[in-house]
């Protein structure tokens, strides 16, 4: 294999990182955490064409694979980017295209490559695991509609989003159901993260028109390439976040003096270091392994996904605890920046499943043989 | 990016299976197990001298040294097919390895032609001596003098954890040749005889039993070493140290790789349809730890990648702490799965190939303890952690 980014894929690096420095620094974040709003950001990433990166240009996207997409959301986490671009990306858009017929992919897929509409992913309804097994969300056939019953919870975007692709049963089967977010209850949390707002959302009653139910028979195998497109969405994004966290806990224990000399002169802080080192690069491998699975649709893909995804969980672990002990007092205050990148690479572990569940779906895949 | 090699790579790969299903030894006239890292019996000889002859030794060298200029992802094709079928390549790896590799590298052509050629062919056993009793972690504080008298060095001291040096012809020793210098810059290597008036040595057992015998203290008394076996300059022997490995540094990552898919393969052939598997505790460290195989190989792909690209990649340091430390973790699992099981040490794994070296591993426990030789030789995981803040994050030292 060639697992080193090509040159191409090096440019797309560096000018994502040079717009997102010019336009999402970190006080745009820490105005969306106190309140503001970054719709400017968005729409400059729509004049860019970046929510059509990965949508095929017959749908007016610009038709890249799964790792440029990763490009994109490496940074994005690093910079700790509000907006809707990863629910509406990652998850509204691959739930569309995996589950779609042709003819209702491209309805859907033009409008987010243009960035007319913005997108949710509503699948799990309080277990926290994002199994399929727990839905229980019905759809009724009524006429020429559809109505709704059940509830969802902790979807993101789920206050925000134009429309949520949403999981549920009808008869036996399970499908996906485009709704208008304008047609639900909205519970929207009060986020630990607020550039990265969840949402429970309620079903019962809302009727919509059934061409607005998703592909044709049991969508169950889709629905879960789409949720493992949405894992490693979290956890390139997640590796971003502990990456920056890292630059600046190596800044810091470079210029912090103490005893006369600069704290990262310490085992006992050099230590803790290397081993965030280890592990976002450990995560960072893995994320893109589970791309690099996605673009060239590998059958590894679902164990990868998993794979990134609990590295990104102990990633993001180490990275939060030791990255906020190293800071000291500094970093405890909310005037320090510190704080907006910890709580976003906590938000990833959260939800999707966290490490556990993750590293134990890689067991039973590898003890099934999975990978090979 | 991309997941699958290019044409020409796996053509060498099919080469070189090729060559192995033509030339690997009956593993009915291959059952009698070497003793000790320096010792390697005559079917393995023979074998090894047959890589060598054939340019699959070491395939980066030239046809020479015995291999065939190859390139590193023809080198990691290499590698994946002797680990596929859990062939070793020399039962002396410290020879093949290290000193073999230094006297190529920074030898003259009679020491190539008098030692790297036959321990490369098998024909000499070779051992190397760094570690001393103060000289463990900090290698460059090394004590073992050797004054120039004449057309001779004269060492005394004493080298430790020397592996198979009873059973060795060759000891490459690295000694302090000036004692006012800095410490990095006294020393110089010297390749010693075994059988020079003065040189003693006393094997010892390791922790994992009596009779594993590989290490060794070597005493060094006024032994006179001729000049002409000074590898490199004098007072360059810190740079033979640490270029040891030159042609295969890139592949270095590959033992740590493929001895922890092993491991791993071989627990869960044990645990599969047994009440373990499903238990959730169990599944979440297995979990971890195919993410941690995974991961590993992943790393050494992308270090390969760079290199190719002309890059200097910075994995390197973190491949050895990483693959140590998870296999250290399998055997942990390994014995605490298989609970009051793995009390009885008759109980063995034994899933190896008759062309595997893991001979003093046999049961879970010994691979855990056996694990703890991972973690602490080579640089222990304190000193690797140090090396990736330094070196990698620039921290102060």
């Amino acid at each position: 294999m060639d697992f080193e980014l090509t040159d191409d894929q090096l440019e797309l690096q560096r000018t994502v990182r040079d717009v997102l420095a010019q336009e999402c620094p970190p006080d745009l974040v820490r105005a969306v955490t106190e309140g503001g709003a970054a719709d400017e950001l968005w729409d400059t990433l729509v004049s860019l064409d970046w929510p059509g990166l990965t949508i095929a240009t017959e749908h007016g996207g610009t038709g890249y694979s799964w790792v440029e997409l990763a490009i994109v959301l490496e940074e994005f986490g690093r910079a700790v980017a509000p907006g809707p671009f990863l629910a509406t990306v990652t998850q509204f858009a691959s739930a569309v295209r995996a589950v779609a017929t042709p003819h209702q992919a491209s309805h859907w897929l033009p409008l987010v490559a243009s960035g007319a509409v913005t997108g949710a992913f509503a699948v799990d309804e309080g277990a926290g695991t994002w199994l399929l097994d727990g839905v229980s969300a019905a759809a009724t056939c009524d006429g020429e509609d559809l109505v709704l019953a059940g509830t969802k919870r902790y979807v993101l975007d789920g206050a925000t989003a134009d429309e949520i692709a949403v999981v549920v049963r009808l008869d036996a089967q399970l499908r996906v159901v485009v709704v208008p977010r304008s047609a639900l209850g909205v519970d929207a949390f009060a986020p630990i993260d607020a550039t990265s707002v969840h949402a429970d959302l309620d079903l019962d009653g809302c009727r919509v028109p059934v061409d607005r139910l998703l592909g044709e028979g049991d969508a169950t195998e889709a629905i879960s390439a789409a949720i493992d497109e949405a894992l490693v969405a979290i956890s390139v994004s997640t590796v971003g976040t502990c990456q920056r966290i890292l630059e600046l806990d190596v800044e810091y224990a470079k210029e912090r003096r103490q005893f006369d000399v600069p704290i990262g002169s310490f085992q006992a802080v050099k230590h803790k270091l290397a081993d965030m080192y280890r592990d976002v690069e450990r995560a960072r491998a893995l994320s893109y392994f589970a791309a690099l699975c996605l673009a060239e649709g590998d059958s590894r893909a679902a164990v990868a996904a998993s794979m990134a995804k609990a590295a990104a969980g102990e990633c993001q672990q180490r990275c939060t605890q030791d990255g906020l002990q190293i800071f000291g007092g500094i970093g405890y205050t909310w005037e320090h920046d510190l704080h907006l990148y910890l709580r976003r690479a906590k938000v990833g572990e959260l939800t999707f499943g966290g490490a556990s569940q993750h590293r134990q779906r890689v067991a039973r895949l590898t003890l099934a043989g999975g990978l090979a | 990016m991309r997941l699958h090699n290019d044409s020409a790579t796996e053509a060498f790969r099919t080469e070189f299976s090729d060559w192995l299903d033509e030339n690997l030894p009956d593993p009915a006239e291959a059952t009698e197990r070497p003793h000790s890292s320096a010792d390697t019996p005559a079917w393995a000889r023979a074998f090894q001298a047959k890589m060598f002859d054939d340019g699959w030794l070491v395939p980066a060298y030239p046809p020479e040294f015995g291999g065939r200029n190859a390139g590193l992802f023809e080198q990691l094709v290499y590698f994946e097919e002797l680990g596929r079928r859990d062939v070793t390549r020399s039962f002396n790896p410290q020879g093949l390895g290290i000193v073999g590799a230094s006297i190529v590298s920074f030898g003259n052509d009679q020491q190539k032609r008098d030692y790297a050629i036959p321990i490369l062919r098998a024909e000499m056993m070779a051992a190397l001596g760094m570690s001393e009793p103060n000289a463990g972690s900090d290698l460059a504080g090394l004590t073992t003098r050797a004054a120039i008298d004449g057309d001779e060095f004269v060492v005394s001291g004493q080298k430790v954890w020397t592996s198979g040096a009873h059973d060795a012809d060759m000891i490459l020793a690295f000694v302090r040749t000036d004692p006012d210098a800095p410490k990095h810059k006294g020393i110089s290597a010297l390749i010693i005889d075994t059988d020079t008036p003065g040189v003693t040595r006393r094997p010892f057992a390791d922790i994992t039993g009596p009779d594993h015998t590989d290490f060794n203290e070597v005493f060094f008394d006024d032994v006179r070493v001729p000049r002409k076996n000074l590898v490199g300059e004098l007072n360059d022997g810190w740079r033979i140290c640490n270029g040891a490995l030159a042609h295969e540094r890139a592949m270095l990552w590959i033992m740590w790789s493929q001895g922890l898919d092993k491991m791993l393969r071989e627990f869960l052939s044990e645990l599969r349809g047994t009440a373990k598997a499903d238990d959730p505790v169990v599944l979440d460290k297995v979990g971890k730890l195919v993410a941690d195989a995974q991961s590993l190989r992943l790393l050494g792909n992308r270090q390969l990648a760079k290199q190719q690209r002309g890059l200097v990649p910075a994995e390197q340091s973190i491949l050895k702490m990483m693959g140590s430390e998870a296999q250290r973790e399998v055997a942990l699992l390994a014995v605490e799965a298989l609970g009051p099981a793995a009390l009885d040490q008759r109980r063995v794994p034994g899933h190896s190939s008759v062309f595997a070296s893991d001979k003093h591993v046999v049961t879970w426990f010994n691979r855990y303890l056996f694990g703890f030789a991972g973690t602490i030789s080579g640089g222990t995981s304190e000193i690797q952690r140090n090396i990736i803040a330094e070196r990698v994050l620039g921290l102060p030292r």
